[in-house]
């Protein structure tokens, strides 16, 4: 019950993009077709439900105030925290590049529909938002963790696939000149995250 | 001498020496920083603790309105025996201060239960009333909630309470932390004439200015309003004990 | 879009020998990024991190000054390093140099303005992943002289910060009419007289929605009065 809350809520509520624009890059940048937005879709959702449970793992065995009393109790006090930006992203950078080994060699044919947008991973900054997020509202559990993780992906691939899916029929219709390409893709968002804001109220 | 840059020892002494400057920098920083943002999360909580009783701080005035109006903290255990008692100043290093008991660290612990959690007060005495506090913490829709109640000398009557939470939706549950919600509270009773403890109801509707123990809910935020009353009701259940026994006492003053 | 047109556009300082401080070169580092080679307008980098904290003015402020601080710093640090730097671990490197000036700044944010810094929550964090910083790393500090990447830091975060605030100065002023300043407390910019004719704020100009709404608006403006930055579809 609680694991399908933060499912539902990451999808519609704390949408990535819609609520907190992270992956902006990316999202304007390969959201010209359809079929290259799903794939970058795809790949986010496997990368954030890796690397947020992973993360997950880190901040609570390692980096948290008192986390580190599995190897000795007088390590109790000891706060590491302020190192969590860091072992993220190293995290995820190195998350990524042994996802795309992994892949290339045991799955190619999943390797041919991924394989180009995972390098562009790395630096999206879902990602690390992902795991900030995980470190800011204290997930309790790794299932909580792994399912907010694999939720927002859902909620990224849904954002881009609709953006994809207008600007593919927006080039038939006639955008005032300064805003085309850009300008419009901004404001299509933006009246797409109010859309969004439909599903504020619900309640499970 | 001429250094071959692309040559795999290179590439290690640059990563090693890498690692150790950023290292001791970052330990450096954080270490000297540290002291000020524990003081600014002492701040932070003595700020939301005085306005419960009606104080209003900032981060100036705060410690020393604190310790003009909280006399004392204590900590109880589940059944209500005061297992800790300081006075004067919060010292950060002491793991039994009341003060530093995160009661919503404690609640979030999956492995922690009730029994083993610690439960603070705050003994206060504004403009010669005398109040007790009580934190709590509880569920909201999408996240924790907590708050502060404050009680009057009766160990009965509501004198203030604040409510915050972390991720509620704005508008509908989010609204427990605005003063429409928060000041029906004040007058509000939590035990019944007969002395049965029965809380504060947040009821979803209906007129509730007559009623003692109830106070309104927010329409749309039901789990929210919900996750109040639970909260409430549950963290008055452990203080029960320790509240009869000085209602006990102050009628044998008497 | 890439960091191929970028390279393209860059002026070649590096091998210039002495030229004054100011040399119109340097000023068009400085200047540039403001308007024709705006990094959030034009290049489309460094979005993610930058929107979700436009509510208010103040918000905004100190997310610009903590990423000017960053790129400063990280710009000239690369550029100090760039011929030691080894090829092969470069973007580590360059990663490692942003993380931990990230890291002071939050560390400082905490500690001196501890009310915004938890505002500004996660986003602080995700200026690790702006790719502004990481662009400007690559394509100009790895190549280039110190005070030239100095100036080229400035200017990029410069480009960055205005329209930061001028979201949030729009967002602000109709969303709530008044902008509050720490410390002097809430200037209001809509005059009473209004709210009388029944002119009521625009709640939805808080909500995030606007601020791509906002952005899509000043790259209208930008884009009618500089006309040779507008796209082929």
């Amino acid at each position: 019950m609680e694991a399908l809350n933060i499912f539902v809520k990451s999808i519609f509520i704390d949408n990535m993009i819609f609520a907190y624009f992270l992956g902006m890059c990316s999202y304007l940048a390969v959201s010209k077709t359809v079929k290259t937005a799903v794939g970058l879709g795809f790949a986010v959702i496997f990368v954030l439900g890796i690397t947020v449970p992973i993360n997950f793992l880190l901040e609570n065995f390692v980096l948290a105030e008192g986390a580190l009393t599995w190897v000795d109790e007088s390590f109790a006090t000891v706060d590491l925290s302020f190192l969590s930006f860091i072992m993220f992203i190293a995290v995820i950078a190195s998350m990524v590049q042994l996802v795309e080994m992994v892949v290339e060699k045991f799955a190619p044919a999943l390797y041919g529909a991924l394989g180009i947008f995972l390098p562009l991973i790395a630096v999206n900054c879902a990602i690390l938002g992902g795991s900030l997020f995980m470190q800011e509202r204290q997930y309790t559990t790794i299932g909580d963790a792994t399912v907010f993780g694999l939720g927002s992906g859902v909620g990224w691939l849904l954002a881009i696939v609709g953006i994809a899916a207008i600007r593919e029929k927006i080039r038939y219709s006639n955008v005032p000149a300064p805003l085309r390409g850009l300008g419009i893709t901004f404001i299509i968002t933006g009246l797409m995250g109010i859309a969004f804001m439909a599903f504020m109220g619900i309640e499970l | 001498m001429a250094i071959n840059k692309n040559s795999n020892a290179f590439t290690f002494t640059f990563a090693i020496l890498m690692v150790i400057i950023v290292g001791a920098t970052l330990s450096f920083a954080a270490i000297s920083l540290k002291p000020r943002q524990v003081e600014n999360a002492i701040q932070k909580e003595m700020i939301s603790i005085l306005s419960s009783v009606g104080v209003e701080a900032n981060r100036d005035n705060a410690s020393d309105l604190f310790y003009a109006n909280i006399k004392e903290r204590i900590t109880l255990n589940h059944s209500g025996e005061v297992i800790a008692n300081r006075q004067g100043k919060v010292d950060a290093q002491d793991a039994d201060d009341p003060f530093n008991i995160d009661v919503q660290k404690e609640y979030r612990n999956p492995n922690m239960k009730p029994e083993d959690r610690s439960y603070p007060a705050y003994l206060a005495e504004v403009d010669g009333t005398e109040l007790v506090v009580v934190p709590m913490v509880g569920k909201g829709l999408w996240g924790p909630i907590w708050g502060y109640v404050a009680l009057k000398g009766d160990y009965n009557t509501i004198y203030g309470a604040v409510f915050s939470h972390k991720s509620e939706t704005p508008g509908l549950g989010a609204e427990i932390s605005e003063g429409f919600f928060q000041e029906p509270f004040e007058g509000k009773q939590i035990y019944d004439d007969s002395g049965n403890m029965v809380s504060v109801d947040v009821k979803k509707s209906g007129d509730t200015s007559s009623d003692p123990h109830a106070v309104d809910g927010i329409t749309g935020g039901t789990i929210t309003s919900v996750g109040v009353q639970e909260m409430m009701r549950r963290t008055f259940g452990v203080y029960d004990k320790y509240f009869q026994s000085k209602k006990a006492n102050i009628t044998e003053l008497r | 879009m890439s960091t191929e047109t970028l390279e393209e556009k860059l002026p070649e300082v590096a091998e210039v020998p002495k030229e004054p401080l100011f040399s119109s070169k340097n000023k068009r580092l400085l200047t540039d990024p403001l308007d024709d080679d705006n990094p959030i307008t034009v290049q489309v980098l460094g979005i993610c991190s930058a929107l979700a904290i436009t509510v208010q003015v103040q918000q905004a402020v100190v997310m610009a000054l903590s990423v000017v601080f960053v790129m400063f710093f990280g710009n000239i640090i690369i550029s100090v390093l760039r011929d030691i730097i080894p090829s092969r671990i470069r973007i580590i490197v360059q990663l490692v140099v942003v993380a931990s000036l990230v890291i002071l700044v939050n560390e400082i944010l905490k500690a001196f303005l501890p009310d915004i810094s938890e505002r500004l929550s996660v986003f602080v964090g995700l200026i690790i992943t702006n790719c502004i910083i990481m662009g400007r790393f690559e394509a100009f500090a790895m190549g280039n002289k110190v005070f030239p990447s100095a100036l080229d830091g400035i200017g990029n975060a410069m480009g960055y910060a205005w329209i930061l605030v001028a979201v949030a100065i729009a967002r602000e002023v109709f969303g709530s009419g008044a902008i509050s300043f720490p410390g002097i407390g809430q200037i209001k910019f809509i005059p009473d007289g209004f709210f009388e004719f029944g002119y009521a704020n625009n709640n939805l100009m808080i909500l995030p929605p606007m601020a791509l709404i906002v952005v899509g608006i000043i790259i209208w403006v930008q884009r009618s009065r500089n006309t040779k930055l507008i796209e082929e579809n």
